[in-house]
């Protein structure tokens, strides 16, 4: 995964250049104009759809690649200076707030194509006050508690509906001899994430209010809960009796050689870097993420890039027929195609999905929560989280200090970026 | 052998106290547990009995649910005019009945086992197991199932066949959630640690009756893996109990099927990975085939009784802790008491002996014989010995420091010799080690056995008292001795000494009788029979001297003095001395010794003479004597510490006559001294006056390298004047020195730094030409020129007449020199030299030296000799009852044209006196011990006599009493001066000559007036 990124980021710096030259070249001033990461750009699906589309209206695309990291920076700067594109990608997160969106960003509800977004990816969509900012199209995976379904058939167990299950069968597990959850504790911190996002998703306000410092992590008491079970569940021995030295290198190997039964992450994982042991992807199926801040337990929906129209664009127009295009299912089809990602709209047919997921659609449709913890809390930093949750297992903190010291740390960040209220 | 036995016997009885009631607890605990194992499985038991009632009273009440229902579907059909109104009602009821009894759903059933709900929801349940008996046999069923990912049980009954919302069913059913069903059967026992569950006969779990049971699919397989799990169980074991469960379960089935009643299983198994006992319990609940089975952990079980078990136990020890207690304090109590009362003994024994041999100076040691090691010691080691106590505690060789011969510490084998009850003794000296006082000791080493253990009681007894008081006698006999041997030997010295000059004298007095007519002769046997005169003169003095020192009548005469002064007459003195034997003699300075010095000027007079004396004396010819002067900078600041060192190259002495020295008549004996005549008496009388004067005498001295005196000396100093002031009154602001030794070029620009003269130096005549040539081209002459007389190249006098040719002859000139200068007197007048300053160099010297040069005076002249013929025509009254004496005065007196009247007393000189006329008698000459009146009275009375003459006429005491004392008596008395008997001629001459000059004068100044 992470030799594969480096990859993607040489790849995207030289493709940045290239896109950029030709850009520089070719700009038609009646050509629409589409402002996006250079890695961003050069994904697949996204390139079959702008070369779908300027075969199929003859139309002409300006595409303005900024190199991924300066992109932020850039971007903004070309905003002051008037320089709006027609088109503009971004993830809906908090530093989308930056771009000033109320007076840029064209609200799409009224779209034909609404209806065939899933809700998922609907709903990651919206602003803060319900309105459709952009076209998600992009590929999306969902994050969850992958089990070990042959091992549990053998132990004549069962998945979990609820957090009394789920810690009945970590109990459970744990007897048998097993580590009940594979839990990376050296080196990553998404986990965290998975159980706050149904603390912030599912109360907006409460989001906002910790955006402007009005309230804190101590002040939620779904934090300290979270953080609580996850201290519990390291003393009871459910993670393993070395949670603290596996690493993203090792969860494969906990999980194909079925030491481990569960982990928290997400299905594209088994096709990028899970490698088949005892155990192959076959073996496992998808339950949601317990962590004792949602009874029924939760998924963290995709982050999905969208495509946003400006609102003063003289070809807005022609930027909405462009997403009407890209949002026609024989369009999408054609551009995800044999793409691994689950779906952002309903007619979604030649992406490939994983069975897992599919197996799980009911349970997803009912426990999916938008990524909102690593999204849109402004100063959020997982890693920080790692740090501190692993001097917890290492007893240098209470859980009180800890969710102090989160504070800390994240106001930290927010007053380093100058947000207000901090 | 009593007071063990003592102890023993109460500790055995505690020991079988303790015994009995540990065997009593054991003993209680094991039947209390087996009784509450018994409780334990029968409460067990009776606990799942009740969950058994409870789940068959829930199902029972949820047929009887479902019965209503089916009855109020038929009546809501029948009494609704329309389905709509009859579905609705049908919801409202089923909505009632939701509310009531908590089922989670309620599902209108077609035989493909849709349903829809009374809220029109639509789907399908599995119920698998059972269905068939729904719908073919018409009878109810309860199953698990899942549905919307929930764990379900649902009770299903026939139904009429109708429709609702247009969905025709042949059944109805309903639904819990297993959460629900738990806390419908409350089977929540033992703190949530048990595990309960209705299964069928294959094991799979129908429903949980605990929340968070939703994991277990099949409870017997999760069983068998948990028995796995079971490390350390042997895999028999493993599969005996899960036979013995699986072969109950088919037991209890058969039971069933033959309608007989199956009885409850119970058995213990390990499970799990931490191994912890559980108690399974399986019973049949009376539906179907289903079975109620619960896995509980032991410790859960038996908690009730590990508890009680825990507070009784707590309370027992608590009774037997305090008994226990009880009778350890009892024991203690008296065993306590028995110490104390035996510690209390030995302390008041130990404290007897502590202060004992504290008061005594006897010290007492106990040693162990195999350890060595030191078990007592009495505490009055550091008092008598200086050294501490632990530290003979520690180690016993400690005491090897104080011993002054030979260790105390025993050998051990020398020990091992001393049989036991037998002793060994020894007498050693000891030495305090902080003061360094010495003492005696009897040693006595006793082998004792004491409780079995051998031990060396080792006795030191004071001796000291008789060792000092043997060695006082012996001291006492060794000075007896050694006084007799003195005193004989000064008898025979003095017999020796005196005799020698006697015999020259009465020899060379005979001798002179029969040559009288030989004037040569007369001549020569006077001289010789002069000199042994006043060797034998000498002599007497210093034995006078010294016994006046001994006797302690001597005081000190302190008083202003200049030492320059002292210096320079000691030098008048000595030099001639030194002169004759070819040798140099040199006085130094170092630093800047104060020249005005209060103290007694004859005492430190008579100490340097010696001192200096013995140098020319003991120095061969051509020898070299240094003396030094220089002050040490430690005195205090009204005090001036001066050391006065004598360094001769000299014949040195041997080490034992250094410590000899210093007493009376010692005199080394070698062949050398023997050949110098000496009173021996010399050395001590400067110890002595040294010692009295508070100061301290040193001797460095080698045979044959010369000796090294070194005196020390503190001197009160006058107030000081300003010597600044003076120089400057004289406008003398720069001299320039040239010496060839820079040293005392450096002495003498330091001793003038008080002057504020500034002093340039050289060490070469010719440099000091020239800078004079220089200065004088620069109009800055130097205001006076003070140069060494013996300088190589250019010396002194060359010097001072290039200067005199060269710059004028305005400045003054002066020679500095350590010799007799009048043999170049006149050729250094000559060449332009001022003045003569001795060494070593003073500036009060300097100063007076050159004042009179200034100050355009003439430089006092040398004094003159007595005058000659001064006693011509003189008439003297001359007390003296000794008519030899009285004689020979007069004959004296009379060779130099005096008269001299004989008084044989001093009443009779008194009365001789008043009788003549003012003006008869120029001079009394007074001896002092006299009969009917001696000296001093015979004074006072002329002083007191209304005679004209009585106050002026001088009276001169006359007297072999030499000491300052006898002089200040003198004066005391009324008289002027002080002629020391025998009588010196010159001294007499002089004496007189001084005193008649000044009377005449005295006489002219009354006339004038």
């Amino acid at each position: 995964m992470k030799k594969g990124n480096l990859v993607i980021v040489a790849t995207a710096l030289f493709l940045n250049a290239a896109l950029c030259a030709c850009g520089g070249k070719a700009i038609d001033p009646n050509a629409l104009t589409i402002m996006g990461k250079a890695s961003d750009l050069q994904k697949t699906y996204m390139t079959r759809i702008f070369d779908l589309y300027r075969e199929t209206t003859g139309e002409k695309l300006n595409i303005i690649a900024i190199e991924d990291s300066a992109y932020e920076t850039t971007a903004l700067e070309k905003f002051s200076k008037g320089e709006y594109p027609d088109i503009f990608l971004h993830f809906n997160n908090a530093d989308l707030q930056r771009f000033d969106v109320a007076a840029n960003c064209y609200y799409l509800d009224g779209e034909t194509w609404v209806d065939d977004l899933t809700d998922g990816a609907y709903q990651y969509c919206l602003d803060a006050e319900g309105r459709l900012l952009g076209l998600p199209f992009w590929e999306s995976s969902v994050s969850g508690c992958y089990y070990n379904k042959t091992l549990l058939d053998e132990m004549s167990l069962r998945a979990s509906t609820t957090q009394e299950d789920f810690d009945g069968l970590c109990a459970a597990l744990k007897e048998v001899g097993k580590n009940a959850i594979c839990w990376p504790g050296n080196g990553c911190s998404w986990m965290y994430q998975f159980g706050l996002d149904p603390v912030f998703a599912d109360d907006p306000d409460l989001l906002e209010k910790l955006n402007s410092n009005q309230t804190t992590y101590a002040q939620i008491p779904a934090v300290k809960d979270m953080m609580q079970w996850i201290y519990d569940a390291e003393n009871k021995g459910w993670f393993g009796n070395n949670s603290l030295e596996v690493g993203w290198d090792q969860i494969g190997e906990q999980l194909s050689s079925g030491r481990s039964v569960m982990t928290f992450i997400w299905d594209t994982w088994f096709y990028t870097d899970f490698k088949p042991g005892k155990y192959t992807v076959d073996d496992f199926a998808l339950m949601p993420v317990f962590l004792n801040t949602a009874p029924e337990g939760t998924y963290e929906g995709g982050n999905l890039n969208m495509m946003m129209v400006y609102k003063n664009s003289e070809k807005r127009q022609k930027a909405l027929d462009f997403l009407a295009f890209c949002a026609e299912p024989e369009n999408y089809n054609v551009a995800f195609d044999g793409i691994s990602t689950v779906n952002c709209f309903k007619g979604q047919t030649t992406n490939i999905q994983s069975k897992m997921v599919t197996d799980a659609r009911d349970s997803i449709d009912r426990h999916e929560r938008v990524s909102t913890a690593a999204t849109k809390i402004i100063g959020y930093s997982a890693d920080d989280i790692a740090l501190l949750v692993n001097d917890l297992f290492r007893e240098k903190l209470t859980i009180a200090e800890l969710v102090t010291r989160m504070d800390e740390d994240r106001k930290r960040i927010a007053k380093g970026e100058g947000v207000a209220g901090f | 052998m009593k007071n063990k036995i003592k102890i023993l016997i109460p500790c055995l009885a505690i020991l079988f106290a303790v015994a009995m009631g540990i065997s009593i607890i054991v003993g209680y605990f094991n039947f209390i547990a087996e009784k509450m194992e018994s409780d334990s499985r029968s409460h067990l038991i009776e606990v799942y009995e009740q969950v058994d009632h409870s789940f068959l009273s829930f199902i029972d009440m949820n047929w009887g649910l479902l019965d209503s229902c089916n009855d109020y579907l038929d009546l809501a059909v029948r009494n609704e005019d329309s389905a709509a109104d009859a579905e609705q009602d049908i919801s409202a009821f089923v909505a009632r009945k939701k509310a009531f009894w908590g089922f989670s759903g309620f599902y209108f059933l077609d035989e493909e086992r849709n349903f829809v709900t009374p809220e029109g929801e639509r789907g399908q349940l599995n119920l698998s197991s059972g269905w068939d008996d729904v719908i073919a046999r018409r009878e109810p069923i309860m199953a698990g199932d899942q549905l919307a990912g929930q764990n379900i049980t649902v009770f299903a009954v026939p139904a009429e066949h109708g429709t609702f919302r247009g969905f025709p069913y042949s059944a109805i059913a309903i639904s819990y959630t297993n959460s629900d069903i738990a806390t419908a059967l409350n089977a929540n026992a033992f703190a949530g640690s048990a595990k309960c569950f209705i299964l069928n006969r294959k094991g799979e779990v129908l429903l949980s009756t605990q929340v968070g049971e939703g994991a277990y699919v099949n409870f017997l397989t999760y069983l068998k893996n948990s028995l796995l799990q079971s490390a350390g169980v042997r895999e028999e074991e493993r599969e005996r109990i899960y036979n013995e469960i699986l072969a109950n379960f088919s037991a209890m089935l058969d039971d069933l099927e033959k309608g007989r009643t199956p009885q409850t299983g119970y058995l213990q198994a390990p499970l799990g990975v931490d191994k912890q006992k559980h108690c399974i319990i399986y019973m049949p609940v009376g539906y179907e085939d289903y079975f109620l089975l619960s896995s509980v952990p032991q410790s859960a079980v038996s908690e009730g009784f590990l508890s009680a078990q825990r507070a009784t136990l707590r309370v027992m020890l608590i009774i037997f802790a305090l008994v226990a207690v009880a009778a350890i304090a009892c024991l203690v109590f008296w065993i306590v008491r028995q110490l104390h009362k035996n510690k209390t003994e030995l302390k008041y024994r130990e404290l007897m002996f502590d202060v004992l041999s504290g008061t005594v100076d006897d010290i007492f040691i106990m040693i162990d014989e195999n350890t060595q090691k030191v078990d007592y010691l009495s505490p009055n080691v550091e008092r008598l010995l200086g050294i501490k106590n632990e530290e003979v505690q520690n180690d016993l060789r400690a005491m090897a420091k104080c011993a002054v011969e030979y260790d105390i510490v025993v050998p051990k084998e020398e020990l091992e010799e001393i049989p036991l009850g037998g002793n060994k003794h020894w007498e050693c000296e000891y030495m305090h080690q902080a003061t360094g006082e010495r003492r005696w000791y009897r040693v006595t080493i006793y082998h004792m056995n004491i409780r079995d253990l051998q031990k060396y009681i080792i006795v030191m007894s004071d001796r000291t008292v008789e060792q000092q008081m043997n060695q006082k006698l012996q001291e006492a006999l060794d000075a007896a001795k050694s006084a007799n041997e003195a005193k004989s030997n000064f008898l025979s010295n003095m017999s020796h000494d005196i005799r020698t000059p006697m015999n020259a004298i009465v020899g060379f007095s005979v001798l002179l009788e029969r040559s009288a007519d030989d004037p040569e002769k007369v001549r020569e046997y006077t001289h010789k029979i002069m000199a042994s005169s006043h060797h034998l003169l000498s002599l007497i003095n210093d034995v006078l001297d010294m016994s006046k020192i001994e006797s302690g009548k001597t005081s000190l005469n302190v008083s202003l003095f200049d030492l320059p002064d002292l210096l320079e007459e000691l030098s008048i003195i000595l030099m001639p001395q030194a002169k004759a034997k070819e040798q140099e003699f040199t006085i130094h300075t170092q630093g800047t010794p104060p020249e005005s010095l209060m103290g007694d000027r004859l005492r430190l007079n008579q100490i340097l003479l010696n001192l200096l004396s013995n140098a020319i004396k003991y120095t061969p010819v051509g020898g070299k004597i240094e003396f030094t002067v220089c002050e040490l900078q430690d005195s205090a600041p009204q005090f001036a510490k001066l050391r006065f060192i004598v360094k001769d190259n000299g014949i040195g002495m041997s080490e034992e006559f250094q410590q000899e020295i210093f007493k009376p008549f010692s005199r080394e004996k070698n062949s050398v001294i023997n050949s110098i005549q000496g009173t021996g008496l010399g050395m001590a009388i400067t110890k002595n006056l040294v010692d009295l004067m508070g100061g301290i005498i040193t001797l460095v001295s080698a045979p044959g390298k010369g000796s090294t005196f070194t005196v020390e000396l503190s001197f009160a100093l006058p107030e000081e004047n300003s010597r600044q002031e003076e120089w400057y009154r004289q406008k003398i602001a720069r001299m320039l020195v040239a010496d060839d030794e820079e040293e005392i070029c450096l002495n003498i620009r330091e001793m003038m730094r008080d002057t504020g003269v500034d002093v340039s130096y050289t060490t070469s005549g010719a440099t000091a030409l020239d800078l004079a040539i220089r200065a004088h081209k620069h109009n800055s002459d130097f205001d006076v020129i003070l140069l060494d007389w013996k300088m190589p190249g250019m010396d002194g006098v060359q010097t001072a007449r290039l200067i005199r040719e060269k710059v004028g002859a305005h400045i003054p000139i002066l020679v500095l020199t350590s010799y007799d200068w009048s043999e170049i007197e006149d050729e250094a007048r000559a060449a332009g030299i001022n003045a003569f300053m001795p060494k070593p160099f003073f500036a009060t010297t300097f100063f007076q030296t050159i004042k009179p040069l200034f100050s355009g005076a003439e430089k006092p002249e040398a004094p003159a000799p007595a005058e000659e013929g001064v006693l011509n025509g003189r008439r003297f009254l001359v007390a003296e009852d000794n008519e030899l004496n009285a004689e020979i005065l007069t004959e004296m007196l009379d060779i130099e044209g005096a008269r001299c009247e004989v008084a044989v007393n001093g009443k009779i000189a008194l009365e001789m006196f008043e009788k003549s006329e003012p003006g008869y008698y120029d001079l009394i000459l007074m001896d002092v011990q006299m009969p009917v009146m001696n000296g001093y009275e015979a004074t006072k009375a002329i002083r007191n006599s209304s005679h004209p003459s009585a106050k002026s006429i001088p009276i001169i005491a006359m007297t072999a009493n030499t000491f300052a004392e006898d002089v200040k008596s003198a004066f005391d008395a009324g008289m002027d001066g002080h002629l020391a008997k025998p009588i010196n001629m010159d001294a007499v001459r002089s004496t007189l000559a001084r005193f008649l000059k000044k009377n005449a004068q005295d006489f002219e100044e009354d006339d004038r007036k």
